[in-house]
């Protein structure tokens, strides 16, 4: 009963495009994701390096648990050093390729290195006969989408992708990395999206990744038995519950509006008026007249949070239209209607772009008054101008700390570096703890809790608690909107190996992440005075209470110790 | 006394109470006496028009029943629960 055997790391020099195919240490074993990412970066990368040279260190691992039958367990990690907040980062994505990685034995492809000629472009072809590096001169500078229907022509029914596209090769640090959806047009719609990856993989002259099983089965699990009874239980409790997510994060604008955290012009207002024209319900009833509907964007999925959306013809227009993309791109940009937010969601996909991070820069040009609020079809053009490399295109495309640099304007929210998400931290007191602690930077999937009540004596332990069952769960391959908890994971680990993991191993490893993390951004520079909410949050008041980020620094750094286990760590579910 | 049980994001209104004990035989009877115990959290349950907002579900022990089911009869250890669909994306 010893589970899955013989798997490996590929390690790929983009410096000679040499392939190397190691056995993963047997002490690893039970990581992947987000925890195998940061212990390789660790390892294997200069925390001081120049996160577009040649010494940082491109990682996609992923989840312990994908390429099995546990369902949604299909997420990937892409890690890095980040170029947007100079520490580590872990951006988390789902479609096929983190499946078909690991029904071929492959927990991480670890890329180094940059070819001498940064106007070469390379793809990593990974298949049953093995690894190679071959020179893609035709794929230079494609968008993501017609990037991946000239891949098909040439590529089995089979393969899903990982790409970049003109954002990444231009090395823009809101660039984000695309995987392919279990469509059968295989539509690059699922973004490792934050922290400019995407420049990083862009700055090793690597395009894409295309990943083939073939017709390599799922992976086969020590105890078999208790596995396979996990994956009927665990699927029978979901669908017998609520299915929160049934209709998709989009539908959450209301509620989110009336806590508060719909952020408006650039977060000068908590609340859109317009989020009647941006609440996600207008998408669901679009469905009924334009087609498209909710699907599961990787194999096994039984969450399908993910809505397909089509246009008034009913075409085929973009997928997933998330809740954080209509609040930043949308409300937050005074964009009032969801069909805009639709095209520009299309544009950042084709662009391979951060749609957070792309937003929250638009709103800044806009708030510095070199744009119009609410200027849908300029905020079209201005992402046409990121793919074209227009100086304006180049600032917006390198976030909003970039675009406040060049207009120097004062209004600017950013942690690390790195834009806000929608979430918050003025009505989300907890949530901000994690912003400010997280080896992420202001990333809401590193732990996001929604509770305005929530005690003042609380929100340090709600934020680590929940950094550390996310921490595991983008470990796992777990999908967050699954909301696995520590016990879940680990009943599923311990069936996978044929071992009993304990709550205290599984509480041990989910700490060890952010250590791991923490430690690689100690190494990079990072220090406490970072740990900071940027002034406008301080002073920008929201809501009828006039609600600011209050909490102090003291407080704050508190969510560094380890707090302690206690019974609810091991309920609580994964949140993002 | 039936119980209400307070999801996380509107435990605003409740300054952190998860679970809040009302008057009342009928859903709707326990949902005013929430609201009259909080009036912040009309607002959070009840639209302009006076009805449940349609992105919260309640429960009645565990059983989901519709919006406009107010009039669904409550015990006094029953427990009726408010969810509302939060999540990132």
């Amino acid at each position: 009963m010893s589970g899955p055997t013989g798997d490996t790391i590929i390690r790929v020099d983009m410096t000679n495009q040499s392939v190397s195919i190691d056995p993963i240490p047997d002490e690893w074993k039970l990581l992947g994701g987000r925890g195998l990412s940061a212990k390789i970066l660790l390892a294997e990368c200069d925390p001081a390096c120049d996160p577009l040279g040649p010494d940082n260190v491109l990682v996609m691992a992923p989840g312990v648990l994908s390429g099995t039958a546990a369902p949604t367990s299909g997420r990937i990690s892409i890690g890095g050093k980040s170029p947007l907040t100079g520490g580590i980062k872990e951006a988390n994505a789902g479609g096929n390729p983190s499946q078909d990685l690991m029904k071929l034995g492959h927990r991480a492809v670890v890329v180094k290195g940059q070819p001498a000629d940064p106007e070469k472009r390379y793809a990593l072809d990974v298949n049953a006969d093995g690894v190679t590096v071959k020179e893609v001169p035709d794929c230079k500078g494609k968008w993501n989408y017609a990037l991946i229907e000239h891949l098909a022509q040439s590529y089995s029914d089979t393969a899903s992708f990982i790409s970049i596209g003109p954002a990444g090769e231009l090395k823009l640090k809101g660039a984000s990395v695309a995987c392919t959806d279990q469509e059968q047009e295989r539509h690059p719609a699922r973004h490792a999206a934050r922290g400019g990856l995407g420049a990083v993989m862009g700055a090793k002259g690597l395009k894409y990744v295309a990943v083939d099983p073939g017709k390599t089965g799922v992976r086969q699990p020590a105890d078999k038995k208790a596995f396979t009874g996990l994956c009927k239980q665990y699927t029978k409790d979901y669908l017998a519950g609520p299915q929160m997510f049934k209709t998709g994060t989009s539908t959450v604008v209301p509620v989110a509006n009336m806590l508060n955290t719909f952020p408006y012009k650039n977060r000068t207002e908590g609340q859109s008026p317009d989020a009647e024209t941006l609440d996600g319900h207008r998408i669901v009833e679009s469905f009924e007249t334009r087609g498209g509907g909710m699907h599961n964007c990787m194999t096994g999925c039984i969450v399908k949070c993910s809505n397909v959306v089509h246009d008034a013809e009913g075409n085929y227009k973009t997928s997933a239209l998330e809740f954080e993309t209509l609040t930043l791109l949308g409300a937050n940009c005074a964009i009032q209607s969801w069909e805009d937010v639709a095209d520009l969601d299309r544009l950042c996909d084709e662009v391979g772009l951060d749609t957070i991070e792309t937003g929250a820069a638009i709103a800044v040009l806009m708030d510095a008054g070199e744009m119009d609020w609410g200027d849908a079809e300029g905020a079209k053009r201005l992402l046409h101008e990121i793919a074209d490399g227009t100086e304006l295109g180049k600032a917006i495309g390198n976030g909003a700390a970039a675009v406040g640099k060049r207009t120097k304007h004062h209004r600017v929210p950013t942690v690390r570096g790195q834009s806000v998400p929608a979430w918050d931290p003025r009505p989300l007191k907890a949530t901000g703890v994690t912003y400010c602690t997280s080896p992420m930077g202001a990333d809401h999937t590193a732990g996001l809790i929604v509770n305005p009540g929530l005690p003042e004596e609380e929100w340090v332990r709600a934020s680590q608690e929940a950094q550390m069952v996310n921490a595991l769960c983008d470990s796992s391959g777990f999908c967050q909107f699954l909301q696995p908890t520590l016990d879940d994971i680990r009943k599923f680990y311990g069936a996978l190996y044929g071992e009993e993991i304990s709550r205290e191993q599984a509480s041990d490893m989910a700490w060890q992440v952010l250590q791991d993390e923490w430690e690689f951004n100690r190494r990079a520079g990072w220090s406490e005075d970072g740990d900071q909410m940027p002034d406008c949050l301080k002073q920008d008041p929201i809501g009828p209470a006039k609600m600011v980020w209050d909490v102090s620094a003291d407080l704050v750094v508190k969510a560094y110790e380890r707090q302690g286990d206690r019974e609810e760590l091991f309920a609580m579910k994964a949140s993002g | 006394m039936p119980q209400v049980k307070i999801p996380p994001p509107y435990q605003g209104p409740t300054e952190g109470r998860a679970a809040v004990e009302v008057r009342g035989d009928r859903v709707g009877g326990c949902l005013e006496d929430l609201c009259r115990q909080f009036p912040d959290f009309r607002p959070q349950l009840f639209d302009a028009a006076g009805g449940v907002h349609r992105f919260v579900t309640l429960f009645v022990n565990g059983e989901e029943i519709a919006r406009d089911a107010l009039d669904t009869p409550v015990g006094s250890d029953d427990q009726v629960e408010i969810l509302a669909a939060i999540a990132g994306g």
